[in-house]
């Protein structure tokens, strides 16, 4: 029985905690020593690149799809946001009022450094899966 | 650093064009123009503030970052295959 496991034992017998709390409190105990010391509970699996596959059929015409099969670096969207968030205002301005004429309302000036790691590591758990009856597309992460 | 980039476009014709770009070539060419355009980055950096500098290097690594990307489109009138190795 290791130290902390004892210490969680007697503040359950001094009547300190409940047998809920203890149980609560093993748990995490038991959890934390199976995660391996290098890992932080953050910390999940690092994908390097973007997946984008689309597949189209021509509306009016039949025959094969047409295929498109896209792989972009994690290193490249990291370059890229880096480069974004040294856009002079006026620029980044003008290129959020084109964003919103196409319907997409993002303010470029909300990506910076700081925010990167969060942002690449919401990514790693991006899937998204579109299927119609002319079109398939796949975005992931591999 | 990307070291070749790959283009091959078949068409529906028949004809193929492929194309392999050393570019691990264009680099080594590059560095004794970077040594030289050096000193006058450093002075338009003294002159228009540190973010030239952080300019460049922001396009460094976005230039460094293209290994690995892969584009291909298979169209009914063409093939398009592009690799960064």
């Amino acid at each position: 029985m290791n130290e902390n496991r004892r210490q969680v034992l007697q503040m359950l017998a001094d009547g300190k905690i409940t047998a809920e709390e203890a149980d609560r409190l093993i748990a995490a105990l038991e959890k934390e020593q199976s995660m391996p010391a290098s890992a932080s509970p953050g910390d999940g699996v690092r994908h390097k690149y973007l997946r984008v596959l689309i597949e189209a059929q021509d509306k009016f015409r039949a025959g094969s799809p047409t295929k498109v099969n896209i792989r972009v670096p994690m290193q490249l969207l990291r370059a890229g946001v880096r480069l974004s968030s040294l856009i002079p205002p006026e620029a980044r301005d003008r290129a959020n009022a084109a964003m919103r004429e196409k319907g997409v309302n993002f303010d470029l000036g909300q990506l910076k450094p700081e925010n990167l790691d969060a942002l690449l590591e919401q990514l790693n758990d991006l899937q998204v899966d579109m299927d119609d009856d002319r079109t398939k597309v796949r975005i992931f992460c591999e | 650093m990307p070291l070749a980039l790959v283009i091959r476009i078949d068409r529906c014709d028949g004809t193929t064009l492929r194309l392999w770009l050393p570019l691990f070539l264009l680099w080594l060419l590059l560095l004794p123009l970077a040594a030289v355009l050096l000193p006058f980055l450093l002075l338009a950096a003294a002159i228009f503030g540190a973010e030239v500098l952080a300019t460049f290097a922001a396009i460094a690594a976005l230039l460094a970052a293209l290994r690995g990307t892969h584009v291909e489109v298979v169209g009914r009138h063409s093939d398009v295959f592009v690799h960064i190795y």
